[in-house]
């Protein structure tokens, strides 16, 4: 169970590297709409909230310590605070739609609030990958625990 | 406070809520007592708020707050009070006597409750967000099995033992399965209770719906006459879809989809009265065309919508549309296959009609705005398009947006009058200064004023001066009729006066900080006149759409959809109607994003915005923009029989989706398409 935890956190973090990936690719579209962000929306509203969902019932059943647990779930935390910048900047958009001074400093938190859901990924697969695969020796009682492991 | 901004706070609050009930379960698992007792107070706190942003929420509408009033409040409530009698007294005892058990605030009975109080107010935030209107039983269980689920593990995870986990794990499955099957079940259900879906539903519906008393037509019946009326012209155009790099008025050239290798395709003109005969040929749009009538309601088999009125018009085909122009006005052409992406490259084109035995007079310009390759065109002119105008002259701009999203203009150097909106005139409208004007997605403005003795701007967008009259001789290109898009030959007068850079002097003298300038509120422009029906009459047919985003199947596929009523096209009932029907439309927007609503084939006359009748001219329109938190009720008089698209005019909603349609009872179409998105 612990090796399919892991796998699944390693899709976590592959589909949290690719929604980058698709920012970039909405960015750099032309002409630029709405449908220019299809596909990272799709994947952010849909693909890492199931996966962390599903990675997060994983590591219960793999009997991950219960830190372990919350920190899978937190990416689904974070894409919420993602769509909450995104609403709240869109407030201070001028009446037609077109973005502000003010709300663009806000909207620039979502690439900042990305990077930490990409941080939170690779932290949740870095451990899984401790648990499914637990180095020999002293460390692999602090890893299952969720204590810090010096790199080897 | 407006709605939408009531709907963003509500949003805020919710998260406040649940990141300080988790935040207080996580404070406590890692025994910090004073932060657990901080946050605890700031989660009840939080949570009394949201009563009262859902309450202030409720005052527009039901359908604001549904989801809210029947799942979100109660899971956070009943998970509230149970973490605040179980974890509450012990956070309380621990924060006041910190040094008696340091660790007493680690107990399951406190991190458990105070975790789960943070799932069950995420579940409402995630409701919200991923499922929207209308929470129904079949989500709520299934929001239910994953907070209890999540409960049932933090506690496992936190506890020795969890007294009776094995009855609770079976019953969160029972709520998950059921859930799940409850989600999928409805869908038929609504299909047998007499609405049905439109994918291929048409001909099966139709026919039962009107029974033995109407015959059954085919929508390919309902097509334009032969021959004009009485006293009207033939106006014979030819329009061949092509790809074709076309080359905008600064030289800049673009990869585009043309008719006859211009963008926009040739404007189209007819007097009141004329039989309006356009072929259309494909040459080689791989993907198909055909032609739909922005605003124009002409019978519908003349409505151009691919796997509904006809079948799109491949490479080689043609089309042959006729319909009679009864209604004088400002409307657009665009293909409506693929729209999205066919509108957007280039296939659309302006269709003017003049009104019967008005002499022409003065200067007439129609000016479509659309961005195309990201830059803001008017016509074919990436610059300001330049015109020498005599003073005294009359002027008539007529603005169109082709675009999926508002634009907002401002005319400065001249007082002037918005005569007609999307092609229907307003009653008496006043003179407007220093206002800005915004043109829905696919709506259109007709501005007069009689040309001043010193320049004219138009702007698109605060931005963009689309357009710059500058007093002087009667030069090239005056004259009715005209379109900036259509006279490529006009290049040079536009590159004699359009050379870009600011000219101080001949600067109008209100023109500078156009932003400021308040927004013209339609609703209260002009004066009240009689119209055929009002909010007080009888409506045979009643509807109402709720627009938000959900996860929904969008052409079979699950997406994060664009949503009517929580489903996505096809699975959208088809609002059915018969002939003489007054139908009654009420749109609500509870999502973050305009939605310009177009109904095919018919006008509406605007009821109410947000519950207020409008106090100036009737307002006869076929696309109106609903924003975020607004509710427009409209009518209309079902009087042009066929199969109607009713849908959002940002195409790439409309591809997501937010697509229905609207039948007139035994009719029926040999289409079973994919509509155009």
């Amino acid at each position: 169970m612990r090796k399919v935890y892991a796998a699944i956190a390693g899709l976590l973090l592959a589909a949290a590297v690719f929604q980058m990936y698709l920012a970039a690719v909405g960015a750099f579209d032309k002409p630029q709409d709405d449908s220019s962000f299809a596909l990272h929306t799709m994947n952010g509203m849909m693909i890492i909230p199931v996966l962390s969902l599903v990675a997060t019932a994983a590591a219960a059943a793999a009997k991950a310590p219960g830190r372990q647990i919350g920190m899978t779930v937190l990416p689904l935390g974070l894409i919420i605070v993602q769509s909450l910048i995104v609403v709240v900047g869109r407030l201070f958009d001028d009446s037609t739609g077109n973005t502000t001074t003010l709300s663009l400093v806000i909207l620039g938190l979502h690439a900042i609030n990305g990077m930490a859901i990409i941080g939170v990924c690779e932290f949740v697969f870095r451990r899984a990958r401790q648990l499914a695969w637990p180095k020999p020796g002293a460390h692999s009682q602090d890893a299952a625990e969720g204590r810090p492991v010096p790199a080897s | 406070m407006t709605t939408g901004q009531l709907m963003a706070l509500d949003l805020l609050v919710s998260a406040l809520t649940a990141a300080a009930w988790a935040g207080a379960g996580v404070a406590a698992a890692a025994r910090r007592t004073r932060t657990t007792a901080a946050l605890f107070a700031v989660a009840v706190v939080a949570s009394l708020a949201r009563v009262w942003s859902v309450l202030a929420l409720a005052g527009a509408g039901w359908w604001f707050v549904q989801e809210k009033v029947t799942v979100a409040l109660p899971f956070l409530f009943t998970a509230a009070a149970v973490a605040t009698a179980l974890a509450g007294p012990r956070v309380l005892r621990a924060a006041r006597r910190p040094d008696a058990d340091p660790g007493a605030v680690r107990a399951p009975a406190v991190v458990v409750p105070l975790l789960g109080a943070g799932y069950a107010a995420a579940a409402g935030l995630v409701q919200t967000f991923l499922i929207g209107y209308p929470a129904d039983a079949g989500t709520a269980l299934i929001l239910l099995a994953v907070v209890a689920g999540a409960v049932l593990v933090t506690w496992r995870a936190t506890a020795a033992t969890v007294p009776g986990l094995r009855t609770a794990t079976a019953a969160t499955a029972v709520a998950a399965v059921l859930g799940t099957a409850l989600v999928f079940v409805p869908a038929e259900g609504t299909a047998e209770a007499g609405t049905s879906p439109a994918a291929g539903g048409h001909s099966a519906a139709h026919t039962s719906a009107s029974g033995a008393q109407e015959p059954v037509r085919s929508v390919t019946t309902l097509r334009g006459p032969a021959e004009p009326p009485p006293g009207g012209a033939v106006r014979r155009f030819t329009l061949t879809a092509r790809t074709a790099t076309v080359t905008l008025s600064s030289g800049r050239k673009v990869a585009a989809w043309t008719f006859d290798g211009q963008v926009p395709g040739a404007p189209i003109t007819a007097t009141q009265g004329d039989l309006v005969e356009v072929r259309l040929r494909n040459a080689d749009i791989t993907s198909g065309v055909t032609l739909h009538w922005h605003g124009y309601d002409v019978p519908s088999g003349e409505d151009g919508v691919p796997g509904l009125t006809q079948a799109a018009v491949m490479p080689g085909e043609e089309f042959v549309y006729r319909f009679v122009a009864a209604q004088a006005g400002t409307y657009w052409y665009h293909t409506h296959e693929v729209s999205d992406l066919g509108v957007r490259m280039g296939l659309y084109g302006t269709f003017v009609v003049a009104p019967k035995g008005a002499a022409p007079s003065g200067v007439d310009l129609t000016l479509p705005v659309h961005t195309f390759a990201g830059v803001t065109v008017t016509g074919d002119h990436d610059q300001p398009l330049v015109r020498q105008v005599p003073p005294g002259t009359p002027v008539r701009l007529r603005l169109i947006n082709t675009d999926n999203t508002p634009h907002r203009f401002t005319l400065a150097g001249t007082p002037y009058r918005l005569v007609a909106m999307d092609g229907t005139d307003l009653n008496e409208p006043g003179t407007l200064g220093r206002v800005g004007l915004r043109l829905a997605a696919g709506g259109r403005y007709d501005l007069a004023f009689t040309m001043p003795a010193g320049p004219a701007v138009l702007r698109a967008d605060d931005r963009s001066e689309a357009v710059r009259l500058v007093p002087g001789p009667s030069g090239t290109g005056e004259g009715t009729g005209e379109s900036a898009g259509g006279d490529t030959g006009e290049s040079t007068t536009a590159d004699s006066g359009a050379v870009p850079g600011p000219d101080p002097a001949a600067a109008p003298a209100p023109g500078d900080r156009t932003e400021d300038w308040p927004e013209l509120d339609l609703t209260r422009y002009g004066a009240p006149a009689p119209t055929p029906y009002s909010a007080r009459d009888h409506f045979d047919r009643d509807f109402t759409l709720v627009l938000d985003r959900g996860i929904a199947l969008a052409g079979g596929r699950p997406a994060y959809a664009h949503t009517v009523n929580g489903r996505a096209f096809p699975d959208i009932p088809t609002e059915m109607v018969r002939e003489g029907d007054l139908v009654r439309l009420t749109v609500v927007n509870r999502g973050q994003e305009t939605h310009p609503w177009h109904l095919h084939g018919h006008r509406v006359l605007v009821l109410s915005r947000d519950g207020r009748a409008p106090t100036g001219s009737p307002l006869s329109l076929d696309t109106f923009d609903v924003r975020p938190g607004e509710v427009w009720q409209v009518a209309f008089r079902a009087t042009n029989p066929g199969l109607w698209m009713n849908h959002c005019h940002n195409l790439s909603h409309a591809d997501l989706g937010m697509m229905l349609h609207l039948a007139y009872e035994g009719v029926t179409s040999p289409f079973h398409g994919s509509h155009g998105e």
